[in-house]
This record gives structure tokens, C-alpha cells and sequence, in this order.
């Protein structure tokens, strides 16, 4: 067996870069995007334990998680075309409706 | 001794009181009412509560006991024991008798000086009031139902003060009245609870604090006989809080004859005479207090002899010769002092009734300067006034005579040659204001032609019955020197602790002296005024003619400094510091909270990143701990 | 249901009509006859009560349920002199009360003022402590309503400040009772609640009954309030509708000082002996320093609630005098207090209603136009300043001859108390109702007979209660012998 650091590795690394990315950039589609990268990342890892372990259990999850992100994908993707009918932008920075008022 | 009586004296008035009020509401409210039925019930009162009286002296004087009548108990706490108790001694009668009688010849006066006023009804309501608690004053049988008594005449005071009360002068007058009054009860609420307390709580009625007087220390009786005097000071209106008494002549002039000449005002006499075994016990406050007296007795001449308002000078003299009584009082001559307020009360009350008398004849015009010579036209009124200014005076054989000698001889037996001097002097003025105020509006020659108005036969015909009281009322007390049976010292005996013991020569000595300082006054009145040209009054310049600026003085230091005060304390004090240190709970929650709500910038990845950091650390933490060994 | 649920059934029937009411009809005749009905039926079981009392010092009319077992809180209330008397007062003015608030009132504003009745009720009643503080808050709740909804002028600031402000100090008192609750958990093993358990602790230090003694007087203090925690009361006092702020004033002022005696005496009464100093003098001195603060408000409301808290500064330094004089005495000037200070607010109220006005310099000449109306307020006014022949001089000779036992000098300087409203009050009533106005006449009618009906029954209790006050104290000495020799007692012991 190939070490499992290899994979581990790489799907951490993808899980850092979805995490970077939906905390730095600005753009809702970049976020959606980096997202599904952590999703994936999760996803990567789930299988290689499931594999190193020989046990279905870690796939079996693998697959919820990537039906669950479809559906996500669907929600998230009206929402996204929502919020630009409202401000005709998809900087996340403009949507501050929740803000407390400076005085 | 028990009798059924003593209560009626007081209830007849109050009914009358009651029944006034009862009528005039309904008067107000539905239907008018004729006066008469107010005039026939405020006067009918007063004078069968004189009947009773008379029939209790007789007894007395026939040689029974005290009488006394047991109410109910009003309070009965711990030690204190308070009974609703009645006291009728030779002294309480002796204040009762001519309270009421004064009282009832003041009352018809009032129904022919009060005709057509709105408020008549009211009026003589709240005479009787006045009178019932006068009368609960002099009756009482401890010092708290006694108290009832003298609030209940400064309410009334200040009820009948401010009776026209729509001008606010008329009402001023009557708060301060009400207020100086109170600051004096302060004093004698507080001498009461020191003597009652000095006593180890023993007892409160005059008898029982009699009985028990000796378990007081002496530093103690003579606080609470100094605070007790603070109370006379404020009622008998002496110096320092006599301010008000001038002032409570804006009332109606039967008050004016009433409360502040012949009765109220000598409720501060009637008590220090009453706690007499106090004051004989300590007898630096008797000199004290005759001091306050020959001051105020001084004070008030002076003031008398630049004064232009007929009620003015009448109130100061009163005011001087209250000063008088406390010499008589405060020396121990309690019977000398007290035959003083007899005699004075008759002059007195018929002086004023006599001013209020021109005063309505003149159309309310009350500056002295602006009337003259009323002989011809109130041919009563004049012969009773210069009747009660002879009195005044002290000029033989009318009444002031003799009670202000005995009293000048009291003094000059103790030794107290000062207050001695200063009594004759305040003699000599006396008859010399009094005499000013007799020639300026009687008898000066050129005079303003005013019209006059007709004077009612219930003015005149008590002035006539006073005055026979003002001539005659002295030989009720005629020296044994001159053969008399000294008729109220013996009645009043066994108040006295000093008695008059001088050589006949010395007494012949002192009268002749009083006479002749009189007829001096007289004689520098006389040269000065009889003449008078009218129509030029004298200035109101001067430090005497303001009245020593005593006023602007209290003003200045007691009412401007506590209205500061009090807006120092509501606008500082609360909203600044108090309410300040509030806010700042308050802002500092507020500022806090702001500074919290930094972190909710509404900004979607911000949140994400807390969520990222938030469950980083805490995975980290359970690993380290939990995990990583 | 035997005699001894009678008082359950006062405590509770306000509340129960009052919730009938606000799901069912909505004619606002109806609502507040109903309400006025309500309180007479309450009235008429108090004075039941009253009149089979007997004048010994134990609880009488007692009821024990178990509510909260396993936490010891029981449904546990009882009255004795003490309470009795102050029940009687508030049977007797709340539905007078009523008859001078008749015209005008909104369904809300009745319900709230019947709830009030049951909190107030509840407070003076309850035995256990935890059901004393459910009381207590209840009070809270539709005053803030009646305040915020019905007051005027800076109504919801004022509302807010005294409801927080109240509740800041119950929250310190509530932490006590637990802490209290606790260590009795830890001395006997069981929970109880009840104020004579409470009153058995023996292994509390000298510091935490210190910490207790003062949670309990914070909250108290606010209440009553005493001075420095009294800047909620002009404003409130103020901007509170009549009925709100007579209830606040004349009623749920005098629980604070019932809670004092009854809570803190039995509880600490060796740290009570031991601050009775500082706390008379913050009465005597309060009771200058407001009646001093009240000369130059041109408010009369405000005005009001100076005295009155000068006033309840009185009280309470009666209340901490430790002997028989202080203590019957601030009893009685609590009932005296209550009818004086109760019944101008509530003519100020009718005034306001016919005025419109808003300082002393709108008003003037009332009396020519209203006579009964200034007869009354004249009495009132006397009664506060306590003049002999009324209630209120009664209670202060009382209370001066208690500060002075207790400390001679603080008992001079009380006696200042003569003084002080006099001042104020002749002052307001010449400038308000006695002189002329400056300007247009004001449209001012006189009372109708619902209103004099109304006030009546206490103008009889004013000079009832001055001229003959010995069967009143005689109800409630019994009580305040057996506190104070209680006191004495552990007190002595030092």
C-alpha cells in the first residue's frame, strides 16, 4: 500500500485551498466554487480511509456527501442569481444589509 | 374634681364652626343663604361658651378643686401615655374667661365689619374654629393636646390671613405667619421631647411633670426650657421671629383685634406661665426669656414711631407689649405678666376694632397720613380710641396702669435695673407713638376731606363695653399699697414664685417715675403732631422707618440661600452626579455593546472566517487534550 | 375552601377577572365597572378579616401548600397586625381610588391596575420568600405597561429607567434569597423557603450576612427609594398616568419599608442594630434634602414625588430607630402618607384632565372656581404637612419621639420635618389654586359626586385617625413589640 500521506496530503491540501478561498475571495461564484473544492477535498479523504481500512463505510458517506452537494449546488446557484437581481453584483461585500449602524 | 363642662366650652364653637361651614357650602352650592343666620350663629357660640365659663370661675373662686375632664386615651405607646384629658385650673379658667368674652364682642364686631362680603359664611366658620381651638389650647391637660390647640390657631391664622385670598399678598402674609409659627413649634415639639424624655419618660401631663420635675438634670431643663420658649417666641411674635406679625395685618381687621392682640399671641405667655414649675426651676432662662422680652419690647417702640399704617403700629405695639409680659413671666411675676394680658386684651382689641372702625369709614384707605380729624364725625370711635391710647399708655387710673407698673416693679426689685430702664423707655415710647397715631388721625387740624361712610351699631357697642373693661379692668388687680384686695394675684397665687416686697416709698418712687415718663411722651406727641400738616407725611427713609431692613435681612439669608438650595440640589445634585453616575452604567453598557458589534460588519466572508478559525481552535484543543498523548 | 383561603381568594380574584376581562368584552363601561366591583368585593373580605383579627403577634389566616417540593418553595401566606394593616389601607383606597380615575380610561389601562392590586396583594401577604419575590416582580410588569402606555411626557424612558432599575436591585435580592435557600440546604438537609425557616440559620459568617443584609436593603432602598437611589422617582413620578403613579406612590412605595421589617429584621437583626445609624440618618437626611429639592419645582408632579419621598425618607429612619415610638410611627405615617400623598395625586390628576396644565405658572385661581375640590386638596395638604388633628401629625410626633430616643441629636434635626413641608406645599398652593391667574381663567369644574363620594371615606380616616388614634395603633402594636423584642433580644446578646 502506498502510504496513506500521499492522499491524505493532497486532500488536505485541496480542503486548505477551499477554505482559503471562501474566506478570501470576493467574488459568490469563487466561493460556491471553493466550497465544492472542500467538499471534494472531504470527499478524497473519506475514500482513501475507506480504502486503507477496507471498510465501505468511509464511501458509503463519500456518496451522501456528493449527493448532498448537488443539491446544495442547486440551492446555492438560485440564491446566487437572487442576489444579483437585487444588486445587480455578486461582490460579497456589497450585501451589508445585516450591518449594526454606526453611529 | 370631674365635671361634665370643660368639653362644652370647646364644643359649643366647634359646632358653631361646623355648622357655618356646613351652611355656607350649602350657600355656595345651592341656594344663598341669608347672613344673618351665619352672623346669629357664629356670635350665639362664643357667648354661652363665655356662660359656661363664668359658672366654672364662680366655682372656683367659691374655693373648689380643679376641675378636670377625662376624654378617652389618644395614644398609648411604650411609655408614653397620652390622655385626651381637659384641664381647668384657676389659670386655664382665668384665659378662658376672657378669651371667650373678648372673642364674643370681636365676633359682633365682625358682623357689621364683614357685612357684604362673598365669603361671610366662611368667615365666621372659621372664627369659631378659631376660637374652639384657642380654647382646646388654654383647657389642655398635657403639652401634646395643648400642641393640637396652638396649630389649630395658626391654621386658623393662616385660613383668616389669607382670607381674600385671591390677591397673593394676602396669601405671602399668611405663609409666612404659618411658617415663622412653625419654626417656633419646632422648638417647642423638641422642648416637650426633652423635658418628657429628661423626666425618664414618667408622664406628660402638666400634673404628672410637675410631680416629677426633680428627676430632670438641670442642663436639661434648661434646654427644653430654652427650646419651649423658642415656640412662645414664634407665637407671641418676639425677636427674632416676630417678622410675621406685621405682615398678618393684611387680614381683615377683626382678625387682626382677635388673633394677633387679644388671644393668639398670648398663647406663648399662657404656656411659659403654664410650665412654671420648669421655669421656676431654672431660673437663667426666666432671665433669658425677660430679656427677649424688654429687647422685643424696645425693638417694636421703635419701629412703632416712624410706622404711617394704622394696623402696622398697632401690631408692633402689641408686639411691645408682649415684650412686657415676658419681663412679667420670665421673672417669675407670673400673675403680674399674666393681669397684663387681661388688661391688654381689652385695650388692645378695642384699639384695633376702633382703626378697623375708620378704616371702613374711609373706604380701606389705612395710612394715617391720609386721614384727620374724626372727632366731629366718629364721635364713638374717637372717645373709645383715645380711652385705649390713655390706657396704653399706662396713665392712672385706667387699666395699663397698673398691670405695666407691677410689672416695671418686678423688675426693679430683681435687680435687673437694665430691664428696668429699658421698660421706661419703651414707655416713653409708647406714649409717644401711640399719642402720634391719636393726634394724626383725630385731631390734626387740616385734614383731607374724605367721604364717610355710616358706622354700624354692632361696631360701635363692643368698643363701648371694652372701653368701660379698658378703664375699669385695673381694679381687679388693685395693689394692696392703695388698700385694693390685688384680686388676680391672689387668683393666680400659686403660680407665682416671687412676690412684691418692696417699701411703700420705693413703690410710690416707681409709679410717679411711670407716670411722669408717660406724660413726657405725651407731652413730645402732643408738640410734634397735634398740628400736624397732613399733607406733608413724613419720609419713609431711614433705618427706622424700614423697620431696621429686618425683612430684607432674613430674605436675603434664609429664603433666597434655600431656594438656591433647592435648585442646587434638584439640578446638580440629582440630575448631574446621581443621575450621572447612572448614565454611565448605562453608556458604559452601551459603548461596550457597540464595540462588540464591530465584529457583525454584515460582511458573508468575515463570518465564514470566525466559523474557520472558531472549529480550527477547537479541534486543536481536543486533540491536544483529549487525543494527542 | 375554609376561612383561611380567604386570602388566597384577595390575592387572586383582581388578577382572574382581570384576565376574564381581557379575552371577553371589550365596552370599556363594562371593563371598569367590573373592575370597581372587583375591588369592592375585595374590600368587603378584607374588612372581614379585619374585624375578626385578633391583636396577638403571630400570623393569622395562614395557608401552607407545597408548590415547589423539591426545592422547598411552598405557597405559604399569612397575615398578622403588621401586614393587616397595610392591607386594610390598600382595600380601603384602591376602589375610592377608582371613583376619582372613572372618566376616560382605556380597557388596558383597568386590567393593568388590577393586576397591580394582585401583585401588591401578593407581596404584603407571602411567607415564603421565593413566592414574595414572584410577587414582587409581578408588580413590575403592569406598572412598566401602565407607564409606558398610558403616561405622558417622557413616558417610555421613565418607564424603562424605573423598571430596570427596580429590577437591577431585585436581581442583588434574588441572589441573596438563594444564597440564603443554600445555606439552609446545607445546615438541615431539606430546601425551605419559608420566612421562619429562614430565620433559624446559624452558620452564616459575619461577611456573608453583611453581603445579604445589603442585597436585600439595595433592593429595598430602590423601592422605598431612599436617598442616593431615588433619581428614577421625578421622572416616573412625572411621566406616569394618575392611576400608575398613586398606585407607585401610595402602595408600592410602603412595601419596600414592609419588606425591611419583615424580611430584614427577623433575618439579620444583629447587622440591622448595627447599621440603624447610617440608615436613620439617610432617613433624616433624605427626608431634608427632598423636601428642600421639592421648593422650586415649578412641576407639581414632580413636586409631589420629592415630598413624597421625603416623606418615605421618614419612614424608613422610623423604621431603623429600633424602639416602640419609630416604629409605630412609621406605621402610621405609612396609612397617613398614603391617604395625603395618594389623594393629591390623584386631585392633581383630575386637574390635569380639566387643565391641561403643565407648571405652577398655568394654574391659579382654582379655589374661587372649584371650592369643594380646594376643600379637599386643603385637607390633603394639611394631613402632609401634619397638622395636629390629622394622621399626619400623629405618625411624626411619633417618629421624632423615636429618633430621639434612639440618638438625640438626630432626633432634633428630624424634627425639622415640621418645617419642611410646610414650606413647599403653602407655597404650591397659593401660586396653584388660591391666587389669581395671570391671564385667561381656566375651565376648572368642581367635584361631582362620584368623586366626593370617593374621598370622603378618607377625609373621615384623616381626622379619624388624628383625633383618636389609639384604637388604629392598637391593631398592630402587639406585632411591632414582638419584633422589637426580638431585636432586642440578639442584639442584647452582643
Amino acid at each position: 500500500m502506498t502510504s496513506l500521506t500521499g492522499y491524505a496530503a493532497v486532500s488536505m491540501i485541496l480542503f486548505s485551498l477551499g477554505a482559503i478561498g471562501v474566506v478570501s475571495r470576493r467574488n459568490v461564484f469563487i466561493i460556491y466554487m471553493s466550497i465544492e473544492l472542500m467538499l471534494n477535498g472531504i470527499n478524497l479523504f473519506l475514500v482513501t480511509f475507506a480504502r486503507y481500512h477496507f471498510n465501505m463505510d468511509g464511501q458509503i458517506l463519500s456518496i451522501m456527501v456528493i449527493a448532498i452537494a448537488a443539491a446544495e449546488a442547486a440551492i446555492f446557484l438560485s440564491v446566487i442569481i437572487l442576489l444579483f437581481k437585487t444588486k445587480k453584483s455578486l461582490d460579497t461585500n456589497v450585501f451589508t444589509e445585516l450591518k449594526q449602524e454606526t453611529e | 374634681m370631674h365635671t361634665p363642662y370643660l368639653i362644652w366650652i370647646i364644643l359649643i364653637p366647634l359646632l358653631g364652626a361646623l355648622l357655618n361651614a356646613g351652611f355656607y357650602i350649602y350657600h355656595i352650592k345651592f341656594k344663598k343663604l341669608p347672613e344673618k343666620l351665619f352672623a346669629i350663629i357664629g356670635t350665639v357660640t362664643p357667648f354661652i361658651a363665655f356662660l359656661f365659663t363664668l359658672n366654672l370661675f364662680f366655682k372656683l373662686n367659691d374655693g373648689s378643686e380643679n376641675f378636670e375632664q377625662f376624654l378617652f386615651q389618644w395614644l398609648d405607646v411604650d411609655n408614653l401615655s397620652i390622655e385626651m384629658k381637659l384641664l381647668g385650673d384657676k389659670l386655664a379658667i382665668f384665659m378662658a374667661m376672657f378669651v371667650t368674652f373678648v372673642g364674643w364682642l370681636i365676633h359682633i364686631y365682625a358682623v357689621g365689619y364683614m357685612k357684604g362680603d362673598d365669603g361671610f359664611g366662611k368667615f365666621f366658620a372659621y372664627f369659631n374654629l378659631f376660637l374652639a381651638s384657642m380654647l382646646i389650647l388654654v383647657l389642655a391637660d398635657n403639652p401634646v393636646i395643648l400642641f393640637i390647640g396652638w396649630e389649630g390657631v395658626g391654621v386658623c391664622s393662616y385660613l383668616l390671613i389669607s382670607f381674600h385670598y385671591t390677591d397673593g399678598d394676602n396669601v405671602m402674609a399668611g405663609n409666612k405667619a404659618f411658617i415663622v409659627n412653625r419654626v417656633g413649634d419646632l422648638g417647642f415639639i423638641l422642648g416637650v421631647i426633652t423635658l418628657f424624655f429628661a423626666l425618664d419618660k414618667t408622664g406628660i401631663s402638666f400634673g404628672d411633670m410637675q410631680a416629677n420635675i426633680s428627676i430632670a438634670s438641670n442642663d436639661l431643663l434648661i434646654l427644653s426650657g430654652f427650646l419651649l420658649f423658642v415656640g412662645a417666641m414664634g407665637k407671641s411674635a418676639q425677636v427674632p421671629l416676630y417678622v410675621w406679625l406685621p405682615d398678618a395685618m393684611a387680614g381683615p381687621t377683626p382678625i387682626s383685634a382677635l388673633i394677633h392682640a387679644a388671644t393668639m399671641v398670648t398663647a406663648g405667655i399662657y404656656m411659659v406661665a403654664r410650665f412654671h414649675f420648669l421655669y421656676s426651676s431654672v431660673e437663667e432662662i426666666g432671665l433669658f426669656i425677660a430679656y427677649i422680652g424688654a429687647i422685643s419690647a424696645v425693638f417694636a417702640a421703635i419701629i412703632a414711631t416712624r410706622q404711617q399704617d394704622i394696623k402696622k403700629i398697632l401690631a408692633y405695639s402689641t408686639m411691645s407689649q408682649l415684650g412686657y409680659m415676658f419681663i412679667g413671666v420670665g421673672l417669675g411675676f407670673y400673675s403680674s405678666g399674666l393681669f397684663h394680658v387681661f388688661t391688654h386684651a381689652f385695650f388692645k382689641a378695642m384699639l384695633f376694632m376702633g382703626a378697623g372702625g375708620v378704616i371702613l369709614a374711609l373706604h380701606h384707605e389705612q395710612n394715617i397720613f391720609k386721614m384727620a380729624q374724626h372727632r366731629k364725625r366718629l364721635p364713638i370711635i374717637s372717645a373709645t380710641f383715645l380711652i385705649g391710647v390713655i390706657a396704653i399708655s399706662g396713665i392712672p387710673p385706667f387699666s395699663g396702669f397698673f398691670s405695666k407698673d407691677a410689672i416695671l416693679a418686678a423688675a426693679f426689685q430683681q435687680g435687673e435695673y437694665l430691664i428696668w430702664g429699658v421698660g421706661m423707655f419703651t414707655a416713653f415710647l409708647t406714649a409717644f407713638y401711640m399719642f402720634r397715631l391719636y393726634f394724626v388721625v383725630f385731631v390734626a387740624p387740616n385734614g383731607h376731606e374724605k367721604e364717610y361712610s355710616y358706622t354700624d351699631k354692632t361696631i360701635t357697642f363692643p368698643l363701648m363695653i371694652l372701653a368701660v373693661g379698658a378703664i375699669f379692668a385695673g381694679f381687679l388687680n388693685f395693689p394692696a399699697i392703695f388698700g385694693g384686695s390685688a384680686f388676680v394675684d391672689t387668683w393666680l397665687a400659686e403660680l407665682n414664685s416671687v412676690k412684691l416686697h418692696m417699701s411703700h416709698a420705693t413703690e410710690y418712687a416707681l409709679m410717679f417715675a411711670s407716670i411722669a415718663v408717660a406724660v413726657a411722651g405725651i407731652y413730645v406727641a402732643y408738640k410734634k403732631y397735634a398740628n400736624y400738616d397732613v399733607y406733608k407725611p413724613e419720609s419713609e427713609e431711614g433705618l427706622i422707618a424700614n423697620k431696621f431692613y429686618v425683612d430684607e435681612v432674613y430674605d436675603k439669608l434664609f429664603v433666597q440661600s434655600i431656594k438656591r438650595l433647592s435648585r442646587y440640589f434638584d439640578e446638580t445634585v440629582d440630575t448631574k452626579y446621581i443621575d450621572g453616575t447612572l448614565m454611565l452604567a448605562c453608556k458604559g453598557f452601551i459603548s461596550f455593546g457597540k464595540k462588540l458589534a464591530i465584529i457583525q460588519n454584515a460582511n458573508v466572508r468575515y463570518y465564514a472566517f470566525y466559523m474557520l478559525a472558531g472549529i480550527s481552535a477547537t479541534s486543536m484543543y481536543i486533540y491536544i487534550t483529549l487525543i494527542g498523548q | 375552601m375554609g376561612a383561611a383561603d380567604i386570602l388566597s381568594f384577595i390575592i387572586f380574584l383582581p388578577a382572574v377577572v382581570a384576565f376574564i376581562l381581557m379575552i371577553s368584552t371589550t365596552k370599556i363601561e363594562d371593563v371598569r365597572n367590573i373592575a370597581f366591583i372587583t375591588t369592592i368585593i375585595t374590600l368587603i373580605l378584607v374588612m372581614k378579616i379585619y374585624l375578626n383579627f385578633e391583636p396577638k403577634a403571630e400570623m393569622q389566616f395562614v395557608t401552607n401548600i407545597e408548590w415547589i417540593s423539591s426545592y422547598g418553595i411552598n405557597y405559604y401566606i399569612g397575615v398578622d397586625g403588621f401586614s393587616l394593616t397595610i392591607l386594610m389601607l390598600i382595600a380601603i383606597l384602591i376602589p375610592t381610588s377608582y371613583l376619582l380615575l372613572w372618566e376616560g380610561r382605556t380597557k388596558g389601562y383597568w386590567l393593568n391596575m388590577l393586576l397591580i392590586q394582585t401583585g401588591v396583594t401578593g407581596t404584603l401577604l407571602s411567607l415564603d420568600i421565593i413566592l414574595f419575590y414572584f410577587f414582587w416582580e409581578t408588580m413590575l410588569l403592569p406598572v412598566f405597561l401602565i407607564i409606558g402606555i398610558f403616561g405622558s411626557g417622557n413616558k417610555v424612558f421613565s418607564t424603562i429607567k424605573v423598571t430596570i432599575y427596580t429590577m437591577a436591585g431585585s436581581l442583588l435580592m434574588f441572589v441573596a434569597i438563594l444564597y440564603l435557600g443554600v445555606s439552609f440546604f446545607n445546615e438541615y438537609g431539606h430546601w425551605s423557603f419559608q420566612y421562619n425557616d429562614l430565620t433559624t440559620l446559624t452558620h452564616l459568617g459575619y461577611n456573608e450576612k453583611l453581603f445579604l443584609f445589603l442585597a436585600f436593603a439595595t433592593a429595598f432602598a430602590i423601592k422605598i427609594p431612599i436617598f442616593p437611589f431615588h433619581t428614577w422617582i421625578t421622572g416616573t413620578y412625572s411621566d406616569a398616568p394618575t392611576g400608575g403613579v398613586f398606585l407607585l406612590s401610595s402602595i408600592m412605595a410602603k412595601l419596600g419599608v414592609y419588606a425591611v421589617v419583615r424580611f430584614m429584621i427577623p433575618f439579620f437583626p444583629d447587622i440591622f442594630v448595627e447599621f440603624s445609624s447610617w440608615f436613620v440618618f439617610i432617613g433624616v437626611f433624605g427626608m431634608i434634602y427632598f423636601g428642600i429639592a421639592a421648593l422650586m419645582q415649578d412641576d407639581i408632579k414632580k413636586m409631589f414625588a420629592y415630598s413624597s419621598a421625603s416623606h418615605l425618607s421618614l419612614i424608613a429612619a422610623g423604621v431603623f430607630s429600633l424602639n416602640s415610638y419609630g416604629i409605630n410611627g412609621a406605621l402610621y405615617l405609612i396609612i397617613a402618607h398614603a391617604i395625603a400623598t395618594g389623594g393629591l395625586f390623584l386631585l392633581i390628576g383630575l386637574l390635569h384632565e380639566q387643565t391641561g396644565f403643565k407648571t405652577i405658572k398655568d394654574l391659579g385661581g382654582i379655589a374661587k372656581k372649584a371650592p369643594i375640590f380646594t376643600f379637599m386638596f386643603a385637607i390633603m395638604l394639611f394631613s402632609n404637612v401634619g397638622l395636629p388633628g390629622t394622621n399626619g401629625f400623629v405618625s411624626e410626633l411619633l417618629i421624632i419621639f423615636g429618633i430621639y430616643e434612639f440618638n438625640h441629636t438626630m432626633g432634633y434635626i428630624s424634627a425639622v420635618t415640621v418645617l419642611v413641608a410646610a414650606s413647599f406645599m403653602l407655597w404650591m398652593f397659593q401660586r396653584a389654586i388660591l391666587q389669581e391667574r395671570v391671564g385667561a381663567p381656566l375651565q376648572m369644574r368642581d367635584l361631582r359626586i362620584k368623586e366626593i363620594v370617593g374621598l370622603v371615606p378618607w377625609v373621615i380616616i384623616i381626622f379619624l385617625m388624628g383625633i383618636y388614634p389609639d384604637p388604629f395603633i392598637d391593631k398592630f402594636e402587639p406585632t411591632v413589640t414582638h419584633y422589637i423584642n426580638d431585636i432586642l433580644k440578639i442584639g442584647a446578646i452582643k
